[in-house]
């Protein structure tokens, strides 16, 4: 078993969660600057990003108040770098993108989070996250009449294909960080 | 720095010297006041209040094109696509008469002038505010000082990040790997791909250590803390931040009575 504070038992505003809000987010945002310009042709905008994978480790490594901002604030600054604006409920779905898989510390046991049952749960909450995430944005657009105006827009435009290479993009990558962040900390003192 | 990565365009315009804390303020009330903005006749003065903002920034057109290449695309593809999915999908009739209906057109319009309004909003508060004054801002703003600090040091992380992930990619090179493509940026895009991980893990094991390095410095052991840029509100300030105020009122008032009148 690897030893340390995993999730739940840290503080939540402690240095090291703290640290982890501002690394996520740094991290999400490096990412995103150079992915932001991986288009989608024929959306409103939605880009192919492996990086969404970031704030979904952070969230089931940390919690879900780490993933939340990680994915939340990255989004923020990584539009901020890559054309000088944002949209607010983008950010708060790829908050989601984040939050969602932190709930795996409230489902699981923390001896669990890097065995089989951690991974499938992994998987599955990062599905669900995709789809709650980017539902939340997309529909947002349109209940709040941001730039479309009809359901179908929002669902063949913004909905369906950012929430497919999302929940791809996170379902690969994700177990694969978990995984490899469970071999470089074992053996090491007060890390997960 | 962190500085050059984010747009900030330096200038000495009225926008420019305003205090962070009443562009974040204005900006909130904006938003607001657009979501719950139901009529174009009420998303147009809202729109006419932000192209006000931005060109009191004076922000050079050199600096900006980008910016607004990028925003008339999504403008010109979101209109052009509004207009058509509410004509073929909604409207019933002869295809001449649905084409010119003034409704099909306020319909497909009302919704980019809003993403408009937002984007000219957003755009001119990030290119006129230094980002070092993002968390004394939000710090003097009455957020936990805690919260604050979250965004310097992300600011802080960004620019190391990416220098990792060059040095990552060299690290790669040196063992074999060649990334394919030569100039074509796609490709380049693509190279970037396998860093995720090496870069993700080896920056969250630095966690730990940045965290200890911080308590070992005393971080977090005072409740109350203070911040080496003090912020000033002058009278330009307190006017913006009270304008805002009653923007959001005015709107929000709007709103409720328009859903009171009208409950369907």
């Amino acid at each position: 078993m690897l030893n340390g504070d995993v999730m739940s038992e840290r503080k939540l505003f402690s240095a090291t969660t703290l640290v982890a809000m501002g690394i996520g987010t740094a991290l999400y945002a490096a990412f995103n600057v150079f992915f932001n310009i991986l288009q989608i042709p024929g959306t409103q905008l939605v880009a192919v990003r492996p990086s969404v994978s970031i704030p979904m480790f952070f969230g089931y490594i940390f919690g879900p108040v780490v993933g939340f901002v990680s994915g939340f604030l990255g989004n923020v600054i990584s539009d901020a770098i890559s054309w000088g604006g944002f949209w607010w409920n983008w950010d708060v779905g790829n908050g989601l993108l984040g939050l969602i898989p932190g709930l795996a510390s409230y489902l699981i046991s923390k001896e669990d989070i890097f065995k089989k049952k951690g991974y499938i749960t992994c998987i599955l909450l990062v599905v669900i996250s995709s789809i709650v995430g980017m539902g939340f944005a997309a529909y947002t657009d349109y209940i709040f009449g941001y730039g479309i105006s009809t359901i179908e827009e929002a669902t063949y435009a913004l909905f369906l294909p950012a929430a497919v290479t999302d929940a791809i993009n996170g379902a690969i990558i994700t177990p694969i960080l978990v995984a490899a962040y469970a071999s470089a900390a074992k053996g090491r003192a007060r890390r997960v | 720095m962190s500085t050059r990565f984010i747009k900030y365009v330096e200038g000495d315009s009225t926008v420019h010297k305003l205090d962070p804390r009443a562009k974040l303020t204005f900006l909130f009330f904006l938003v607001s006041s657009l979501t719950v903005s139901y009529h174009i006749f009420l998303v147009i003065p809202l729109l006419l209040i932000s192209l006000l903002f931005y060109f009191l920034a004076k922000l050079p057109w050199n600096k900006t094109k980008g910016t607004w290449k990028f925003i008339l695309t999504i403008i010109l593809v979101l209109s052009l696509l509004n207009y058509l999915t509410i004509v073929l999908l909604y409207s019933k009739g002869p295809l001449t008469e649905v084409l010119t209906s003034p409704d099909a057109l306020r319909r497909a319009l009302t919704p980019v002038l809003k993403l408009l309004a937002l984007a000219v909003a957003t755009v001119t508060v990030v290119f006129t505010t230094p980002p070092n004054l993002y968390a004394p801002a939000l710090g003097q703003m009455g957020f936990p000082y805690k919260a604050a600090y979250i965004i310097q040091l992300a600011l802080r992380y960004i620019p190391e990040f990416i220098a990792e992930m060059n040095k990552t990619l060299e690290a790669q090179m040196a063992r074999g790997f060649r990334p394919r493509g030569g100039r074509n940026p796609l490709a380049k895009l693509f190279s970037i791909i396998p860093l995720v991980v090496p870069v993700t893990i080896s920056a969250t094991l630095s966690i730990y250590d940045i965290a200890d390095s911080m308590e070992l410095r005393g971080f977090g052991e005072e409740s109350c803390h203070t911040w080496y840029r003090e912020l000033k509100l002058t009278g330009k300030d307190k006017f913006l931040v009270i304008a805002s105020y009653f923007l959001g009122a005015v709107y929000i008032t709007l709103f409720i009575l328009n859903l009171i009148s009208s409950p369907s």
